[in-house]
């Protein structure tokens, strides 16, 4: 997309969000004000929407790094609860200082979101199988696994909803900002960002899995193994998601709930596409989406616009986007 | 044991609906991952225009013509523009979910569910329940019987074969989507007008998904899914009681997901979809 369409494209999404909040009877520009006011209008406000873009930068690297090699990890969203729940239940089980027990839960958080990915990996790898119908299979799976489990067996007794118990104090991702939910994941999650950029563009590792999605014609020719490849990429791709949903847990609810994401899986393959899979330009993306996600609930209680609207417009983002070429980009 | 089979019925009914849109849609070419975005639609512009007009059966027309738009805009992006089917499927599937929970506070002022609207009520209900076993027969023969089938099957195998026959596989995809998207709102309907009386948000809860496994498992054909969808229905019809027998309900929840994960394995057979599934056609 060049940047004349990409201009047109992004002021028709904004005049449908006037026009759906012109239907909803409340003032757009008020309305657009009140969801920045509420994303950026200050330091508590900023630190939220921080908080709302290291959830989506995870398992938007994890999407990209999926469709880079060809696949479709429509999964994120199953592999990142997975993630969450194995980085909740060692969580809550360990008490250990935190140099041991953060690393332990974040490890955990990885190995669930990798094993799940793993999963649709394998069937694609040794039988072929459609890795959208099986993530999106994964998904539901994953869920209701989650729910089967924390409101089950290991419900913590003293919990209200469906949750673990709480993570020991010590073992909580050390925050940025004093008083705010802003810790240390966004970091991590730059770093991994940086990272996955320089293992695209400059690595021979990289570079087979660009191959594969590119041109996996060309690439099996050259002895790449396609089948290797798509089960490494989805365990890998599985394991960012997985490790965005153990730093939710360590670092945002200090915990392991059922409601742990409300939908960041699918809102990632918006972040992903808009970033057009450049890890760089996802940071960007995932900061807009960011703005989105936190300011939607001051836009609803100020300017009285239900903040579903979002939702929709997301909705409508993935479709414009959907365009796209979708496999590689020439300048990464 | 009538009440499990009318119950299993009941329960199976939407689930036909979605797994015949998804059967003709991947038979001629278009992965359609919106089927839950279909339901969610057809369900809520059923509930929207029930309650304006007071009349379900403005209702019923209103659902299936919401599924039939919102597939078919895939339909369309998908063949004129050239986007990722299952990108867009999963944009649908958001825009549907957030644009009905936008539209429940915009009509009745309040989150979360509508009021209850005039709905079609018991014997609806049961006509719809037979619709769609019969819907089931009708596109079994359509696909295999009619020259439309055949030109619909030949687009999900092979596309440039059907445009050097002088046809468009464009049309007939298009077509397709617009068709598959009516049932799927008619499956929708359903669920909001027949089963119940109200519209609630998320009330559709991941059957769409499950007519995506009905449809693996049915290996895509119209009276193999509509099996798939009844098993699916009698799980839960089941659930009430194995529950009761201490099995966990998300098990029970879990088994179509995982049915259909084990169908991709090719455990039962070699399941093999059509060769053009999801493959875009642009250059007509």
């Amino acid at each position: 997309m060049n940047a004349r369409s990409a201009t047109i494209f992004a002021v028709a999404l904004l005049v449908i969000a006037a026009a759906a909040m012109a239907l909803a009877g409340a003032n757009p520009l008020a309305g657009f004000a009140a969801l920045l006011r509420g994303a950026l209008g200050g330091e508590h406000q900023l630190s939220e929407t921080l908080v709302q873009t290291t959830a989506l930068l995870f398992p938007a690297l994890a999407v990209a790094f999926a469709f880079r090699a060809g696949l479709f990890n429509i999964g994120a969203e199953g592999q990142l609860i997975v993630g969450g729940l194995c980085a909740g239940l060692i969580g809550a089980a360990l008490a250990a200082p935190g140099w041991i027990a953060i690393p332990a839960i974040l490890c955990a958080g990885t190995a669930g979101g990798a094993f799940w990915g793993f999963i649709a990996g394998a069937l694609r790898a040794r039988f072929g199988g459609n890795e959208v119908i099986a993530t999106l299979m994964l998904n539901i799976v994953a869920a209701l696994l989650a729910n089967y489990l924390v409101s089950g067996p290991l419900h913590a007794p003293a919990a209200t909803g469906a949750e673990t118990a709480v993570l020991p104090a010590g073992s909580w991702l050390p925050v940025l900002l004093p008083g705010t939910r802003l810790t240390i994941a966004l970091l991590l999650a730059l770093a991994l960002a940086v990272f996955l950029r320089y293992l695209f563009a400059r690595t021979v590792f990289g570079y087979g899995l660009r191959a594969a999605g590119d041109a996996p014609a060309a690439a099996a020719r050259a002895g790449i193994d396609l089948r290797r490849t798509a089960l490494v990429a989805m365990t890998l791709s599985g394991a960012i998601a997985g490790l965005g949903g153990a730093t939710l847990v360590a670092g945002v609810l200090h915990r392991f709930n059922v409601a742990l994401s409300p939908g960041y899986g699918f809102i990632a393959i918006a972040v992903a596409l808009v970033g057009a899979l450049d890890p760089l330009r996802i940071v960007a993306a995932a900061f807009a989406f960011g703005i989105l996600q936190s300011g939607s609930l001051t836009m609803q209680v100020l300017a009285h616009v239900p903040k579903d609207v979002v939702s929709f417009v997301e909705g409508l983002a993935i479709i414009g986007l959907s365009a796209q070429r979708l496999t590689g980009t020439r300048d990464a | 044991m009538l009440d499990f089979l009318e119950l299993t019925l009941v329960k199976a009914a939407p689930l036909i609906f979605a797994a015949l849109a998804g059967v003709l849609c991947e038979r001629s070419g278009i992965l359609n991952i919106a089927l839950e975005g279909g339901l969610t639609a057809g369900a809520f512009a059923a509930v929207a225009v029930a309650y304006a007009t007071g009349n379900p059966l403005l209702g019923l027309a209103a659902g299936m013509l919401a599924g039939a738009l919102l597939c078919g805009l895939l339909g369309v992006a998908a063949t004129r523009f050239g986007v990722n089917q299952i990108v867009a499927g999963t944009g649908l599937n958001l825009l549907a979910a957030g644009g009905t929970a936008f539209g429940i506070v915009v009509l009745f002022g309040t989150p979360g569910a509508s009021p209850e609207v005039p709905a079609l009520g018991a014997r609806g209900e049961g006509i719809l329940v037979a619709v769609a076993l019969a819907s089931s027969f009708a596109l079994a023969f359509a696909l295999d019987r009619t020259p439309w089938g055949l030109r619909l099957r030949a687009c999900g195998e092979n596309p440039h074969a059907v445009l050097a026959a002088g046809l468009d596989p464009r049309r007939i995809r298009v077509l397709a989507t617009l068709a598959a998207g009516a049932l799927a709102g008619l499956g929708g309907v359903f669920l909001s007008l027949g089963e119940l009386d109200l519209y609630s948000d998320g009330m559709t809860a991941g059957r769409g998904f499950i007519a995506l496994a009905a449809v693996i498992f049915g290996r895509w054909t119209p009276l193999g899914a509509c099996a798939a969808a009844l098993a699916f229905g009698a799980l839960s019809a089941l659930q009430f009681v194995l529950q009761r027998a201490g099995i966990p309900s998300e098990l029970m929840q879990a088994l179509p997901y995982l049915a259909a994960l084990l169908a991709l394995t090719g455990i039962a057979g070699r399941a093999r979809p059509p060769a053009a599934d999801g493959v875009p056609f642009l250059d007509a």
